[in-house]
């Protein structure tokens, strides 16, 4: 009786800090939804795409923490989101486009397509992968990012090819246009969603099975779980998140070309989640404000005449963003192999009982 | 008809390139457990480095010391991938090499621009065999991934050296037993690796001119190459390294060249698919 009081008391308990997480949860996204109305124009589109970037993060860090395997594409499944939103918008057919105001279907519809689309090619290509070791999957979402991308180029009379698509019609949601800090709004906001659908994920029934599988793959699956479903699981919701983030970027820039999408796109995204941790949904977004603001002031610094008495050929941006990126992968993964954010962490918290002990003899 | 076998013969010098470095992959794979992503950075370095050399001294020097000095920075990859013992995993070890690759198009990107880069062939001249035009590099590439996968069959099989390298791949703990040094077993494996691809690079150069950005998709190419050997087997990564030239030559001929690496590509997708029936991840 007693026993089973206390076990009452433990969960009534965890309610309540659960209920206190949500809340800092809501009142952070609320913050977050405030702060683009009262930043410069600037920086909204700064903002705007931190958020964008952070929804591809948090499905990927969840596939490389839980599912122990990486995805060297996510960029490919942000481009079909992005694409399928901006030409189901505009018109499949090329020539009626720009002409006819009606071809198309409602932008709204269409974001809303572009998440189930890149699911379902998720489906398809995660079935025979999420049994194999992991870089295979690495290489095959590679690859499946680079044929979205040359496709981009070869089907140039649908896609627009290297003069892409621009996108005359808004977003609108119940008479309201989403653009501009609106548009940076929503995106923050859904990324408040996301981030309480994946803690409440990581607690429930499920994460206890996803933190079984990152723990001992082979315990899991002799206790029952099915592995490779929950590894399908975790790709495909990562893909549908980059589908949304690609889907909602359309209506962001209004134009769609391959500068946006290239390789590099999809390996800054593992970058990012290495950053915040393998695994950690709130290092997810930390990573993914980090590395556009980094991206951003990288390119600044690149597109200066000289830097310390150097004289900075035209490629100077490219040089430094590669250069400093790659870097960051490299000490990342050999150091803080759990993510840069909970290794430091981790050696502060380390550091700090070292000098407790010291000072208590 | 003559122009299928045109495209076959051009398919196989290209498709030795893939060989080359799709046997590369497989030898640090069965000697480390990693997959290198950065293996077609050797290729373009050595390419690079040849272009520069060249400028001042005969081809064939320029390109020793290009594969030479290749083989030097992969000792270096080997160190930095490898990581630190029961702390890196292999998937880790992937993504490190993944680094690198990135860091290295910056580093070759301010070192030789953005041109891409070719010299000289070995000779101007061709053979015209039944009417198909067979240049000396051409089989000179072909011949060199046919001689490489035979000595690093020989060497793995009959070596002390290979043998050590394989052993050490299958049962890590095991050949720690017996006094073998891991980290110097993955510097050889990616030694002789990176001056194998390096070899490729030089001869690939002249027949496709070679940028910082070049990498990405030999690495790509090769590893679709050694997928047919999933990953173990020199002798099939080779024969999927021509099959997938002359496959990619076939389609630039006869449908358009902007499909030939999406084919490519798709063509790897349902090998792995194909694959995941016999292997299970552990």
């Amino acid at each position: 009786m007693s026993a089973e009081l206390a076990a009452q008391g433990r969960a009534a308990r965890r309610r309540r800090v659960g209920a206190a997480r949500v809340a800092a949860l809501v009142g952070a996204t609320v913050f977050a939804c405030w702060l683009p109305f009262q930043l410069e124009l600037g920086d909204v589109g700064l903002y705007d795409r931190m958020g964008l970037y952070a929804l591809v993060a948090i499905g990927l860090t969840l596939l490389m923490g839980f599912a122990g395997q990486v995805s060297l594409g996510q960029g490919g499944f942000f481009l079909i989101g992005a694409y399928t939103s901006g030409l189901l918008t505009m018109g499949l057919d090329a020539d009626t486009r720009l002409v006819d105001p009606q071809a198309g279907i409602d932008p709204l519809l269409a974001v809303a397509i572009a998440p189930l689309v890149t699911a379902g090619i998720a489906v398809v290509i995660g079935i025979p992968l999420m049994r194999l070791r992991g870089h295979y999957l690495a290489f095959a979402t590679l690859a499946f990012a680079l044929i979205a991308w040359s496709l981009l180029y070869a089907q140039d009379s649908f896609t627009g090819g290297q003069y892409g698509v621009t996108v005359t019609k808004r977003l609108v949601v119940a008479g309201h246009e989403i653009t501009g800090a609106t548009h940076a709004a929503v995106v923050w906001g859904l990324v408040g969603l996301a981030l309480l659908l994946s803690t409440n994920l990581v607690s429930s029934r499920v994460g206890r099975a996803l933190q079984a599988i990152a723990a001992n793959e082979p315990a899991a699956a002799a206790s029952g779980i099915n592995v490779a479903l929950y590894k399908l699981q975790l790709f495909v919701f990562a893909a549908a998140m980059a589908g949304l983030a690609g889907g909602l970027f359309t209506f962001f820039a209004q134009f769609l070309g391959p500068e946006d999408f290239g390789i590099i796109v999809s390996l800054l995204f593992v970058v990012m989640v290495s950053i915040g941790g393998l695994g950690s949904v709130y290092g997810a977004v930390v990573g993914a404000v980090t590395i556009v603001y980094a991206e951003h002031k990288l390119r600044e610094l690149g597109t200066h005449e000289t830097l310390l008495g150097w004289d900075l050929p035209s490629t100077a941006p490219s040089i430094l963003s590669l250069g400093v990126f790659g870097l960051l992968l490299i000490v990342i993964m050999l150091f803080f192999p759990h993510g840069l954010l909970p290794g430091i962490a981790g050696a502060v918290s380390g550091m700090r009982r070292r000098l407790s002990r010291r000072s208590t003899p | 008809m003559t122009t299928f076998f045109q495209f076959v013969v051009v398919g196989i010098s290209t498709g030795s390139v893939f060989a080359i470095v799709g046997m590369s992959l497989v030898l640090v794979y069965r000697a480390t457990g990693i997959v290198n992503f950065a293996q077609g950075v050797f290729a373009v370095l050595a390419g690079l480095l040849t272009y520069s050399f060249v400028q001042h001294m005969p081809l064939a020097l320029a390109a020793m010391l290009a594969t030479l000095a290749t083989a030097l920075v992969a000792t270096l990859v080997a160190v930095v991938a490898v990581g630190f013992r029961g702390r890196t995993t292999h998937l880790a070890s992937l993504i490190i090499t993944v680094g690198i690759a990135i860091f290295a198009e910056a580093v070759l990107l301010a070192a030789f621009g953005e041109v891409p880069r070719s010299y000289p062939a070995i000779s101007d001249r061709a053979w015209e065999v039944g009417g198909v035009l067979i240049q000396p590099q051409y089989a000179v590439l072909a011949l060199v991934a046919l001689a490489a996968a035979f000595l690093l069959t020989l060497f793995l099989r009959r070596t002390i050296v290979g043998q050590a390298l394989v052993a050490s791949a299958d049962s890590p703990r095991a050949a720690e037993l017996i006094g073998l040094n891991l980290r110097s077993i993955a510097v050889i494996a990616f030694a002789v690796a990176g001056a194998l691809t390096a070899v490729g690079g030089v001869l690939l150069a002249p027949t496709v001119p070679v940028s910082y950005s070049s990498g990405l998709t030999i690495t790509i190419n090769g590893f679709a190459a050694a997928v047919f050997g999933g990953l173990v087997s020199i002798r099939l990564a080779l024969l999927g390294g021509y099959a997938l030239g002359v496959l990619q030559q076939l389609v630039v001929g006869y449908v358009d060249s902007q499909y030939s690496l999406i084919i490519a590509l798709l063509v790897m997708l349902v090998l792995i698919g194909w694959r995941s029936r016999g292997e299970l991840a552990v």
